[in-house]
């Protein structure tokens, strides 16, 4: 039921919708839930055709760094 | 895959987790339960076969995490009263046609000509309220924070005359405090679901580790997300230092999102809410505010009492949604009550706790 699928912003559209493109199929996602400004480019959460978070990319590297540590220790 | 979803089901990753968790098992020498409160978490913790990749020393346990599950009969009941008596259209999600009402389903009164449509979401409903002013429509809304501030979203923007919701949310923190009061139900570390704190953040758990000294990690769902939580809590035990853990920083932010806790806060009021076969839990509840009684389907319609029925049949959900029982111990399990015909609510949605054991055929719940 909170199943939410990450995306990639295609297109910024009219008002408070942008195209996302979910596993290669492409659909409109409302940002009314959303603070933060959106760009092309950006990963999102849709949840129920609303973008419910934005990928903080630094947080996400961050990820990787600790697998390599995970790996190396 | 949009997200480099690939990376977090890596293999060599995956082993060096288990590694880990191994090891910091071996420092006990009990059985440590951690419990998770969310069906997406079940889902993917028995597609990915995780139970039987940890040691056996680990004991993950399916709490109430699945709303469509916890949902009261009297909640269906009502949204079929109204539909028989106002010649209403209901509208609502996939997952919640086949929960059983005290007599029957959404599905199966749709067989006898009550107009029961499912949508992808509450913008859908609306969408069909304004293409049939003449006809009165309702949204049937279930869900935890993570659907409930979307429905909050339409609450507080929407004034369509024939258009009105039935709000069945619950809220989780609140849950989880209750489950912890339990004196039947045993366990050690709490995994907090990934999607509800993209919207509640972490605030609304250090409750947890500060009143009850318990451990809670925030884990996402790929088979890294959640071997990285159970990490988590296994060393908050072991170094007995209990806090909230937010392991699934690339998407929750401390604060949560505060646009959507703007819409839950502005659109609802915190209310008693009815689980299924469990009776009503204090505070659990998101009912609409009274603000926006113009859109609440309670407030619209007259509803009377109706005599209520949640378990059928020897059902034992009341105690598999807490955790306290699981699937194969229910006597209805994969016989009478089985996915394609489901007699408790946890054998509807493909994230129920019965759906997924009997979907899988899940081995190690046979012990």
């Amino acid at each position: 039921m909170c199943l939410a699928i990450p995306g990639l912003v295609t297109e910024l559209l009219e008002g408070t919708r942008v195209m996302v493109d979910i596993t290669g199929v492409r659909r409109e996602a409302d940002t009314s839930l959303l603070e933060e400004s959106l760009d092309i480019g950006d990963y999102v959460l849709v949840h129920t055709g609303f973008i419910i978070a934005k990928l903080d990319p630094e947080q996400a590297k961050e990820d990787l760094k600790m697998w390599d540590e995970i790996l190396s220790s | 895959m949009s997200e480099p979803t690939k990376v977090y089901r890596d293999k060599k990753v995956v082993e060096a987790l288990i590694s880990k968790i191994k090891h910091e098992t071996e420092k006990q020498s009990e059985k440590i339960k951690i419990m998770h409160v969310c069906g997406t978490h079940e889902h993917d913790v028995v597609k990915h076969g995780l139970r039987a990749l940890l040691p056996s020393k680990i004991e993950l346990i399916a709490g109430p995490g699945c709303p469509v599950c916890c949902s009261s009969a009297q909640d269906v009941d009502e949204v079929l009263w109204i539909a028989d008596n106002h010649n209403t259209t209901i509208t609502t999600f996939g997952d919640m046609m086949r929960v059983p009402g005290s007599t029957e389903s959404l599905y199966q009164a749709q067989g006898r000509g009550v107009d029961v449509r499912v949508v992808y979401g509450v913008s859908d409903a609306i969408k069909l309220a304004e293409k049939t002013p003449e006809q009165d429509v309702i949204f049937f809304s279930v869900g935890f924070e993570t659907t409930s501030c979307v429905t909050a979203a339409e609450v507080v923007r929407t004034n369509l005359p024939n258009f009105s919701i039935y709000a069945s949310h619950k809220v989780i923190p609140p849950a989880m405090e209750l489950l912890l009061q339990r004196d039947d139900i045993e366990f050690h570390g709490y995994l907090a679901p990934g999607h509800v704190s993209t919207i509640i953040g972490i605030k609304p758990y250090e409750f947890i580790p500060e009143k009850y000294n318990f451990p809670v990690a925030i884990a996402g769902f790929e088979p890294v997300d959640i071997l990285m939580g159970i990490l988590s809590l296994l060393k908050q035990i072991n170094e007995k230092d209990p806090v909230v853990d937010n392991t699934y920083g690339r998407w929750v932010r401390y604060e949560g999102n505060t646009a959507a806790l703007k819409a839950l806060d502005e659109a609802y009021v915190v209310s008693d809410a009815r689980w299924r076969g469990l009776g009503v839990f204090p505070k659990t509840g998101h009912e609409i505010s009274d603000n926006y009684a113009h859109i609440d389907a309670k407030k619209k319609y007259d509803i009377p009492e109706l005599p209520v029925t949640d378990l059928h049949g020897g059902c034992i959900c009341d105690e598999i949604l807490i955790g306290k029982s699981k699937p194969h111990q229910c006597k209805l399990f994969n016989k009478a009550c089985r996915p394609d015909h489901p007699i408790g609510a946890c054998m509807v949605s493909h994230e129920g706790t019965c759906n997924v054991a009997a979907t899988y055929e899940e081995i190690i719940w046979e012990e």
